[in-house]
């Protein structure tokens, strides 16, 4: 075997390979753009969603607070905070749509029937006690604040989980700033010497905080999703392609012609291995531009680990596609399979949603991908800056199941050969 | 010094029980251009696929150049040009592209690749524009072309031709066997995979009949036809049918019988000729009768082809085979 011309048969192989895609626009777009198509619907309907942005949050507020009710005994309609909270949620940039009642989903113009139309997010019933709870308006009798919870409650349409945990992220954060700002200005207003009480009693409403920005940057949905769809550029890029690599060529017979000119079988799969890696290189390379350029993402750009982890993540899913490559009867058969495979897959891997919010069967099975691997990897480096070591466990993972899943596709690809 | 290019002895390859190919032995000599014959099912696809190192005998041993092809399969596939029966190219490349493409699998580049594959547009006379295009919207002779030019790149000495004219309009068919020939003129060793007859007793040297994974009859086309010992008719129509004329047409060696038929249709007289060897005796028989003083308006001549000698060696003949496929 003479090297020099070895790599030049295997970059012949390659770049007739890669020609292949760049010469088909029906391949341009499920092998390379398909990705960037999810990017970009997605990035647009939730991408500038996040902690920084709340404007295309739909909220919907039922203001019951100067309602008539009972506070120690005498009648009581103070609205004063509950009209602030509604101020307040308008100058936070939120959309807000005002209600009179909840309601119910049939009946027009309440908050229950917007939801269930899609028409808002999130609705907040504000209750007739919330000035006097936290103005701390209940007292004994000897004029003690009693502490008195004033219950803030959310609705939100549970078909929509994803837009659901968005909305309620945000309105959680936005009522427990709200809250601590107002509880501190009421607890001013009291008799110095129940300042201190009140703060022992305050716990007005018990919502915390989602998440805490770890990043130091505030971060908003497309940030977190740009590092995610590397995993999508996997399964559409690496694993479809190889899938049909091989059966493509072995259906038109230039695998056959191949193999009768002086070229290895082994040369023909380095090739293919060689236009595998690039189209998945150009693809991961498209998608992180596009969140660039487009969504002008917040991200830390580690480069030497990004390429490794991607390296690492593709060795997997070329390897799968050898197997289906080498395996199936002809090219359509192939293709039939592979996105058998990765369409289900790629709800699987935390891309479009976090794997918490599946049922437990499903976050197993998710955890056990190589590509959720990677786009844990890649969400850990990207947008929270942690050490190349912070995400070894991943890469060990991908290692591992890249060298086993290839090693399954070279036995596959050494079976094939006996059927020509 | 070896002498035959191709040397096939006691092959034999089996697919689980069915028998593909059964203990095959034949050879073909430097500049020979051998045709194998037979029906779909023959075998003479596995055979090809042996002898171009895809496929491995199950037992006995094949020589390309000297080279056993189990011992040496990389130096046997540089000697070797395959020409497979489908068109073997990339759509989406124009021909310059793919002949650029299967130069490197065998080791071309540079200026030597660029020069050879001039010469080959030129030989397979594709114009400029058309090797601009990609091959998806060249027309069938075309890529016929293109795909014995890929196979021509590293000047290979024995070429293997897997029904290279499948498809084919009658003008193209004939070029491509142009091309054929001028191969041969070249002296390459050309093994010549048909289902048609025309075409294997046109070009071949020697032919070798197959038919369930045996080769039952081998020669060459004229030692085929003599070797089935059928009767030919030369139809003979003159001015006039004399006695003496039938007399001196039975006095020619190699005729069994003559007689005169008046054909009711055409209102004329005919001279029917039997023969074994309508071909070799055709110069006498134009001779005899100028000699007794008679002009020849029409000769006809039904011999026998190899289609005949596959029916009688088969039972059956090409073409139903073609239609029950």
């Amino acid at each position: 075997m003479k090297p020099k011309r070895t790599i030049h048969q295997v970059f012949a192989i390659a770049k007739t390979d890669f020609l292949g895609i760049v010469r088909n626009k029906t391949a341009i777009f499920f092998t390379l753009l398909f990705p960037l198509f999810f990017l970009i619907i997605i990035g647009f309907t939730f991408g500038t969603q996040g902690t920084g942005e709340t404007s295309r949050i739909r909220v919907g507020t039922v203001n019951l607070d100067g309602n008539k009710i009972y506070v120690n005994g005498t009648v009581s309609q103070d609205s004063t905070i509950g009209n602030v909270f509604v101020q307040v949620l308008k100058d936070a940039n939120f959309t807000v749509y005002e209600y009179g009642v909840y309601g119910d989903k049939d009946s027009n113009g309440t908050a229950a029937y917007d939801i269930s139309r899609g028409q808002i997010k999130i609705a907040v019933v504000i209750p007739a006690n919330f000035t006097e709870a936290l103005s701390y308006q209940y007292t004994d009798s000897s004029g003690i604040p009693i502490p008195t919870k004033a219950r803030l409650d959310l609705y939100t349409d549970p078909s929509d989980p994803t837009g659901s945990i968005i909305a309620q992220q945000s309105m959680f954060g936005f009522i427990s700033e709200f809250i601590k700002n107002y509880q501190e200005f009421a607890i001013d207003q009291l008799p110095e010497d129940l300042q201190d009480y009140a703060r022992v009693l305050a716990d007005p409403i018990t919502i915390s905080p989602s998440e805490a920005d770890v990043s130091g940057r505030q971060l908003r949905w497309i940030d977190y999703m740009v590092p995610s769809t590397l995993g999508l550029v996997l399964l559409w890029s690496g694993l479809n392609h190889a899938s049909v690599a091989i059966a493509t060529e072995r259906t038109k017979g230039t695998f056959q012609r191949m193999v009768i000119a002086p070229v290895s079988p082994i040369t023909v799969l380095a090739g293919k291995l060689v236009s595998s890696l690039a189209i998945v290189y150009l693809s991961a390379v498209i998608m992180l531009a596009s969140g660039l350029l487009l969504f002008q993402v917040n991200l830390y750009w580690n480069i030497p680990a990004i390429v490794l982890a991607v390296f690492l993540g593709a060795l997997s899913a070329i390897g799968i596609g050898l197997i289906i490559s080498s395996l199936s009867k002809n090219e359509e058969a192939a293709n039939s399979i592979a996105v058998l495979i990765s369409v289900p897959l790629q709800f699987f891997i935390g891309a479009f949603f976090p794997l918490d919010i599946m049922p437990e069967p499903a976050q197993i099975f998710g955890e056990a991908l190589p590509f959720t691997k990677l786009v844990n990897a890649m969400q850990g480096i990207m947008t929270k800056n942690l050490p190349f070591e912070a995400v070894m466990p991943e890469i060990i993972y991908m290692t591992t199941s890249g060298l086993i899943l290839f090693a399954l596709g070279l036995i596959a690809y050494q079976l094939s050969l006996k059927r020509l | 010094m070896n002498l035959n290019d191709v040397e096939v002895n006691s092959i034999t390859k089996r697919f689980e029980d069915n028998v593909a190919v059964d203990n095959v032995s034949m050879s073909v000599a430097r500049g020979e251009l051998f045709g194998l014959l037979g029906p779909n099912g023959a075998g003479k696809s596995t055979l090809t696929k042996m002898l171009s190192g895809m496929i491995n005998p199950t037992s006995g041993t094949i020589k390309v150049g000297g080279y056993n092809i189990q011992d040496n399969s990389m130096k046997v596939k540089e000697l070797l040009g395959v020409v497979p029966q489908d068109i073997v190219l990339y759509d989406y490349m124009n021909a310059r592209e793919n002949l650029a493409f299967f130069g490197r699998l065998y080791g071309l580049s540079g200026g030597k690749l660029r020069n050879r594959i001039e010469e080959l547009l030129k030989f397979t006379q594709l114009d400029e524009k058309a090797v601009k295009r990609h091959i998806s919207t060249y027309s069938g002779g075309m890529k016929r072309r293109v795909n014995i030019a890929a196979a021509l790149l590293h000047e290979p000495q024995v070429m293997l031709l897997d029904e290279p004219t499948a498809g084919l309009d009658p003008g193209n068919r004939l070029a491509l066997w142009e091309i054929i020939r001028t191969l041969h003129k070249e002296e390459k060793t050309i093994m010549l995979t048909t289902h048609m007859m025309d075409e294997a007793e046109e070009l071949s040297d020697r032919v070798a009949i197959m038919d369930e994974g045996k080769i039952i009859a081998l020669g060459s086309p004229r030692q085929l036809i003599r070797k089935v010992k059928m009767e030919n008719t030369i139809t003979v129509v003159p001015d006039k049918i004399t006695s003496k004329l039938i007399e001196a047409v039975q006095k020619i060696s190699g005729v069994k019988r003559s007689y005169r038929v008046y054909d009711e249709n055409e209102k004329i007289e005919t001279l029917k000729i039997i023969t074994e060897r309508a071909e070799d005796i055709l110069p006498n028989v134009v001779s005899a009768i100028f000699a007794v003083g008679t002009r020849i308006i029409s000769v006809e001549l039904s011999r026998v082809t190899l289609e005949d000698v596959f029916i009688l060696l088969t039972g059956r003949s090409l073409r139903e085979e073609e239609e029950q496929l």
